[in-house]
């Protein structure tokens, strides 16, 4: 019986470490459950709910309206801002502006969590985020410019933030590298360019006079979904999926990554290349979410902590529970920053700061390894 | 005294025609894919008037030659900053000399791919980090990385080579075990399965015992040996306690302030001389019919 056993739990749904359907175990699973029963219940809120009310019936009932669904020209209209053709009220502002943004929440929570766990494994470092090797300080200061000095180019913010952003991780790893670099070095000098560009960031204010302009930059930088529809979908979906894709596939390189670079580059890995094409990843992820929300803070960094506490630091799980958590915690956060003061809308930033912060501090007294790749 | 005359090049008292430079020109074909079969005759390690430096350091190692032969265990010894692992990172393209070169079965080891020389050549270090939560199966499937595409899952050879690494180290029972909940010993035998699951000829342990205790100690270089008899692979152990490395290898390269002291088999090399200007330590040194001993008595100033 024994050795029956043995052939069973190696052959059956146990998990082998590189079979692609095998990665799926019951605790990941479960996570991926769960978080989608919280993206579904608080996507449903925010259709349902907003300065025109309708019932949860009603809502459903236009998420699911046949006159949209069951015509791929109007979602093909919707997603890619074409015509739409005459559709009740209550399916039109679902349609064309409460589910946008909940969809854009997903994008932005699955991009940044899978950000932060890559951003985590290329820095050997517990504490990082999407922003590490200076994505938000670039993108952060290119909008505040933007808005302050260049306020006729704001129509062009989301791609002008994400080419800040990735100038200045370009310029990180262009200070980081002496013959080749290393975590330490790439986020020290992550930790130079943020403070150099922060610096410049707070100076422009000074030159700001509208409070509009000032409340739209801080808006930007704390992170916002505020006004986001099937634009924002437009820009930020391609990059997305691809990079979230990649990161999936790219998910062993990341836990041979894992055992340091010696045991990589004996291995056979060329640790450097790898190393700067899953920055790269990592950075156009972050890129997507700040293109369409901001600098949206907390998210990138506690998810994968999350994810790695119930599924283990296999990246495989890790990446796949990431793209599930991220949005789960991203949506819910924006019903909070939506309805919690309506009519106000908070930046998300904000909720995601008060409820990411709450919960770490609750991880960490909680687990001892907590910060353990 | 320096017995330079015992140096690779070499005479033919060692006695092992398969390493004779001849045969390794030969050999330089067929070493690219040499595959999961180990060929006796492949795996020889050769460096060429290498000279080796860390940045901001003078040359560790001033060109040197030095061979270790294939099908056999080399045990490089010598006191601290004697350079052993130093050479041993350039042997393993870890370290690029500043002059010379390193040859594996004739050909450089940096004119290869990164992937194709970890398919022939594998690295054990001292010490090694990995995330807590890692099983010990998983952690040793990493092994299979050189012989596995981006995309391409893992295949019967993968299954066959990672059985095989737990059937020579013997830990079948630590296989579902954490990494994190694992004792040093324990740890560094998972990571010697990783490594033989590589299927490198040519095998690089750097003080593997060095923080083991005596039964692990014996456990790592017992599957060492069985590993070298039974697929030749060709093994060169970098060994801080010359007492061991007596025992276990076949040949011992000696080396002083990065230069070779001496080249041989153990019980030409060890002697009480060595012991006293190498290691500065007096000795007693004894082969009793194979059995070496080496007692030291006390650090000579």
């Amino acid at each position: 019986m024994g050795s029956d056993t043995r052939t069973a739990t190696r052959s059956g749904p146990g998990f082998e470490p590189t079979d692609w359907i095998g990665w799926m175990d019951a605790r990941l699973f479960a996570l991926c459950a769960v978080s989608t029963v919280i993206v579904v219940l608080g996507g449903l809120v925010q259709v349902s709910f907003g300065a025109y009310s309708m019932s949860v019936v009603e809502a459903w009932h236009a998420v699911f309206d046949p006159a949209v669904l069951s015509n791929p020209d109007v979602i093909l209209a919707l997603l890619l801002g074409g015509e739409l053709p005459e559709l009740e009220n209550a399916t039109l502002i679902v349609w064309n502006i409460r589910l946008p943004r909940v969809l854009v929440a997903i994008l932005v929570g699955a991009t940044l969590a899978v950000s932060g766990a890559i951003f985590q494994a290329v820095t050997r470092n517990e504490l990082a985020s999407p922003y590490i090797l200076g994505v938000s300080s670039g993108a952060g200061l290119a909008v505040i410019l933007t808005l302050v000095v260049f306020g006729s180019l704001a129509y062009m913010l989301p791609v002008i933030a994400a080419l800040g952003g990735l100038t200045a991780f370009l310029a990180v790893y262009a200070i980081a590298w002496k013959g080749g670099t290393s975590p330490v070095r790439l986020v020290l000098a992550g930790v130079i360019v943020a403070t150099v560009l922060n610096s410049l960031q707070t100076g422009l204010f000074f030159f700001a006079d509208d409070l509009g302009v000032v409340k739209a930059a801080i808006s930007w930088t704390t992170g916002s979904l505020t006004g986001t529809d099937w634009e924002q979908v437009r820009i930020a979906i391609v990059p997305a999926l691809l990079s979230l894709a990649v990161a999936v596939l790219a998910s062993r390189q990341l836990n041979v990554l894992l055992l340091g670079e010696r045991t990589a580059a004996s291995l056979g890995m060329n640790v450097e290349l790898v190393r700067f094409l899953l920055a790269t990843v990592g950075v156009i992820a972050a890129a997507a979410a700040v293109a369409v929300a901001g600098l949206v803070g907390f998210v990138g960094l506690i998810v994968p902590h999350v994810v790695r506490n119930t599924v283990g630091s296999n990246y495989t799980r890790l990446i796949v529970g990431c793209v599930f958590v991220g949005p789960a915690l991203m949506v819910a956060a924006d019903v909070g920053a939506r309805l919690a003061l309506s009519p106000v809308q908070l930046p998300v930033g904000i909720v995601t700061g008060l409820v990411g912060g709450p919960y770490f501090l609750y991880l960490m007294r909680k687990k001892h390894e907590l910060g353990d790749l | 005294m320096r017995l330079r005359d015992r140096l690779p090049g070499r005479t033919s008292e060692s006695a092992e025609s398969d390493t004779e430079p001849s045969n390794a020109g030969a050999t330089t074909e067929s070493g690219a894919d040499a595959g999961a079969d180990t060929d006796p005759d492949l795996g020889e390690l050769t460096t060429e008037d290498v000279v080796l430096s860390y940045p901001n350091s003078g040359p560790i190692v001033d060109g040197e030659s030095i061979a270790i032969p294939a099908g056999e265990v080399t045990a490089l010894v010598g006191p601290n900053g004697s350079g052993k692992s130093t050479i041993l990172k350039a042997l393993a393209n870890q370290l690029t000399p500043d002059d010379g070169q390193v040859l594996l079965d004739g050909r450089q080891v940096a004119d290869r791919t990164s992937k194709e020389l970890a398919q022939e050549l594998g690295l054990l270090s001292q010490e090694n980090t990995a995330p807590g939560t890692l099983t010990v199966e998983d952690l040793v499937y990493h092994g299979r990385y050189p012989h596995r595409g981006f995309l391409e899952s893992v295949d019967e050879a993968d299954h066959a080579a990672v059985e095989r690494a737990f059937d020579l180290v013997g830990i079948h029972d630590l296989r579902d075990r954490e990494v994190g909940s694992l004792s040093g010993g324990q740890k560094q035998l998972a990571w010697l399965a990783l490594v033989l699951a590589q299927e490198p000829n040519v095998l690089l342990l750097d003080e593997p015992t060095t923080y083991l205790d005596l039964h692990h100690q014996l456990r790592v270089m017992d599957v060492i040996r069985t590993l070298n008899a039974e697929d030749g692979v060709t093994v060169a152990v970098v060994h801080h306690d010359i007492t061991q490395a007596v025992r276990f290898a076949d040949y011992l390269i000696a080396l002083e302030d990065g230069a070779v002291y001496d080249w041989g088999p153990p019980e030409d090399v060890v002697t009480e001389q060595l012991l006293a200007e190498v290691f500065g330590v007096d000795a007693a040194v004894e082969f009793d019919q194979g059995e070496p001993s080496v007692v030291p008595r006390r650090a000579l100033d």
